[in-house]
């Protein structure tokens, strides 16, 4: 039972599910105790200690499915000697005879019945598949990797075939006829779990293999290649990223708290001591926040960073004193109102789609400057920081940058949020290297880790 | 020996007003013979206090429940020191401390003697004991349950671990108290953060979905004997379609029992799709939701079988 036991925790170990040797220790002390012949109840222990999160139940369960269920049939064939030494023979000759590259070996372990290295192979084409869909020739890498490994199953089988016939003198016909439904069916399986829909892993609870690095890869790929899918989940990522802000903040600002001493609680509380002030009660320092006014261009360029950004910032509202947000394409118009009406993701559509400026215009910076100094100059002060999103890209008018220069004067800081690649910053109708002199602080904005750091920054 | 097993757990939770599944049966016998906690994750609704409380109830135990919030610390979770009777009994005792000091030459006599007496002012007399203590301390054994852990700071976790895999809570000025009997734990977690490896580890993981439509008109009729059978089931059938709608928070079991209860004293004897609307607020607690529900109402009352 043991033994089963661990060769299922190596296959689970195998396909990414975390399970520590604590866990099988109590596992197995925890078998004792119930009857194993009801395999629901089975079921239950090993996904008790095995999976301890709700994204892994489905991982769990589909592994179990596959060990339990699938890969059992060894057990409908006679264990004769004689026989075990005949598929030895056989696995060895096909060996021995036929190549491939590292998934070969594997499926033949696979073949006697061990699937751990098998298991391998297909979550790294699992991994491959979450990596690559940046770009359209990457994304046949995998589906070639399946059609390689799906060869091999064929020769693999063929090679069988042909043993079979070659030592039909050899075998006994019993043998013959268990050998040929137990490798068919093995050979079925392995095509079955090649074959089976990616999307099925992929889904919201089994993309737990390993989650933690699958998010990190997704924090590293550029606003402008996110597919659908990513973007919703991108949108998880970020609210519990920012729940996990929020908190930090709140944690170092209750150790800062302690200020002066507060003479007066101090005595209050005193006197339940019979005036021995035995607890101290300090005064609290009240939050120092900052005013935030973002400016975002929101031309085909530079919206999906803008998303993001957007969604943060206003995810993280109550670390700042006021938030006043701007879009901006050829002129400008303010965007705050939306914010206060709308839940976030909502208003973030709103913003970037119904906001009283003309969204097909080509982006005008100058003009925006004008329109900015003309009317909005007076909600600057030396509390706020200005946020600027954009490429830097003014479609060769007038850059306006001494207005720029005035805003900062006006303001504590200017942050520049550049989506693009710093590669491009100076060529064509960037105008980047003249903005840059003006700004406070010029940062390269590309993908979620970029904007996390750039984030934990401002309200850290 | 806790429950004798897995059956006896199921009889038992169930006389106590609790039905579940086989797993958690499972899991609740489990853990009373391995003398391991539960950490029991899942919705908000589906039972996973009441799982405690019906434990506590079967097995004839107290209930000690802590409830965790961002900022509990130890002061209010284990123990605190009462200084204001410390304080009194100094004051009461003032003479005999002269009587020690009596004898006394210099000044580091004196200290030295009263350093002699400290153990009285540190003793457990002067202890408050908060939840966790009270739950290792006690001599009848009892079940601990801890609410909503996942509220907890990150430092509370880790105190927590101590208790969790050897039943010990460590007081600096008195030493390591060991548990007298050692107590069920149940943790319940709603997700709001992932706990940490090292608290998963020493736990059972149990996870409590919605209960299927069988079990569910179990636990209807159970906590309300006089139910029309007709009108469960109908109430159960459209509960778990509004249940596919994707809404921000779908109603859980409590509130299916709200909702019953609630037709009852408006004396329906069969739902129809008006009465969900005019009674969807027991059922839907944000506006979206309940826009939601009455645009999708028609479909609802079709797959579940309402005129």
């Amino acid at each position: 039972m043991i033994n089963v036991i661990l060769k299922f925790v190596a296959c689970s170990r195998a396909a990414g599910l975390r399970v520590s040797s604590a866990e099988v220790l109590d596992c197995c002390q925890q078998i004792e105790h119930i009857d194993i012949v009801d395999e629901s109840v089975f079921r239950d222990v090993l996904r008790a200690n095995f999976a301890k999160s709700r994204r892994e139940q489905a991982k769990f369960d589909h592994l179990y499915h596959l060990f339990f269920h699938e890969l059992r049939s060894d057990t409908s064939i006679p264990h004769s000697d004689a026989l075990a030494s005949v598929m030895n023979q056989l696995l060895n000759d096909v060996q021995e005879n036929l190549a491939g590259d590292e998934a070969f070996p594997a499926i033949i372990d696979f073949l006697s019945g061990n699937p751990l290295r098998y298991l391998e192979e297909i979550r790294k084409i699992k991994t491959q598949e979450i990596d690559t869909s940046q770009g359209i020739n990457s994304s046949f890498a995998p589906l070639v990797r399946r059609l390689e490994i799906m060869s091999q199953i064929n020769a693999i089988s063929t090679a069988i075939e042909r043993f079979m016939a070659n030592n039909r003198s050899t075998i006994s016909w019993e043998n013959r006829k268990a050998m040929d439904s137990h490798f068919k069916d093995r050979l079925e399986n392995a095509r079955r779990m090649l074959r089976e829909d990616p999307e099925e892993h992929m889904d919201e609870f089994a993309k737990g293999t390993s989650y933690e690095q699958y998010m990190g890869e997704l924090g590293e790929k550029s606003f402008f290649s996110l597919t659908r899918k990513e973007i919703e989940e991108m949108r998880e990522v970020i609210e519990q990223l920012v729940r996990k802000l929020k908190d930090t903040v709140q944690r170092r600002y209750a150790k800062q708290n302690r200020g002066i001493l507060d003479i007066k609680k101090t005595l209050r509380t005193a006197s339940k001591y019979q005036g021995i002030p035995m607890e101290l009660v300090f005064k609290n320092k009240p939050k120092r926040k900052g005013k935030i006014v973002t400016l975002c261009d929101v031309s085909g360029s530079v919206w999906s960073a803008a998303k993001f950004m957007l969604n943060m910032l206003y995810s993280l509202q109550d670390c700042f004193l006021q938030v006043r947000s701007f879009v901006f394409v050829s002129e400008m118009a303010e965007v705050t109102g939306t914010f206060e009406k709308y839940e976030i993701n909502k208003a973030i559509d709103k913003a970037l789609k119904e906001a009283d400026i003309n969204y097909e215009a080509s982006t005008d910076y100058g003009r925006t400057f004008r329109q900015f100094k003309k009317e909005y100059m007076e909600i600057l002060n030396k509390k706020t920081t200005l946020i600027i999103i954009g490429d830097g890209r003014t479609n060769y008018t007038n850059p306006e940058e001494e207005i720029l220069s005035e805003i900062r004067d006006k303001c504590r800081r200017v942050v520049w949020l550049n989506p693009e690649s710093g590669i491009f910053w100076y060529t064509g109708d960037s105008r980047m290297k003249t903005y840059e002199k003006y700004c406070n602080q010029v940062r390269h904005c590309q993908n979620l880790n970029q904007l996390l750091d750039f984030i934990k920054t401002l309200v850290l | 020996m806790i429950f004798k097993n897995i059956e006896d757990a199921k009889q038992r939770l169930e006389s106590n007003g609790y039905i579940c599944s086989k797993t958690v049966s499972t899991v609740a016998f489990l853990a009373g013979e391995t003398q391991k906690p539960i950490l029991v994750e899942g919705p908000a609704g589906v039972g996973k206090t009441e799982l405690s409380k019906a434990i506590a109830r079967s097995l004839g135990r107290e209930l000690i429940r802590l409830q965790c919030y961002e900022g509990l610390d130890e002061a209010r979770a284990l123990y605190e020191w009462e200084y204001a009777k410390q304080l009194l009994y100094t004051q009461m005792v003032k003479d005999k401390i002269d009587d020690v000091i009596a004898g006394a030459n210099n000044l580091s006599e004196a200290v030295d003697k009263i350093a002699d007496q400290e153990d009285a002012f540190f003793s457990e007399r002067f202890i408050q004991p908060r939840p966790l203590l009270q739950a290792i301390s006690s001599e009848e054994p009892v079940v601990l349950l801890i609410d909503e852990v996942d509220k907890s700071d990150p430092e509370f976790e880790a105190f927590l671990l101590e208790i969790l895999s050897d039943f010990q809570v460590t007081i600096p000025e008195i030493g390591t108290k060991k548990a007298v009997k050692i107590p069920y734990v149940i943790l319940t977690s709603n997700n709001y953060r992932d706990m940490s490896d090292a608290l998963k580890r020493r736990c059972i993981h149990l996870y409590i979905d919605y209960p299927d439509t069988d079990l569910e008109l179990k636990i209807v009729k159970s906590k309300i004997p006089g139910i029309d059978a007709r009108l469960a089931q109908q109430v159960i059938n459209s509960i778990h379609e509004i249940r596919k709608l994707d809404l921000k928070k779908k109603p859980c079991t409590s509130e299916t029992l709200d909702w019953v209860q609630s037709l009852i004293s408006l004396q329906v004897n069969e739902l129809s799709s008006e009465i969900i609307i005019d009674t969807l607020n027991m059922i839907c607690k944000y506006r979206s939701d309940a826009d939601l529900v009455r645009q999708n109402i028609n479909e609802i009352s079709q797959n579940s079988g309402l005129r």
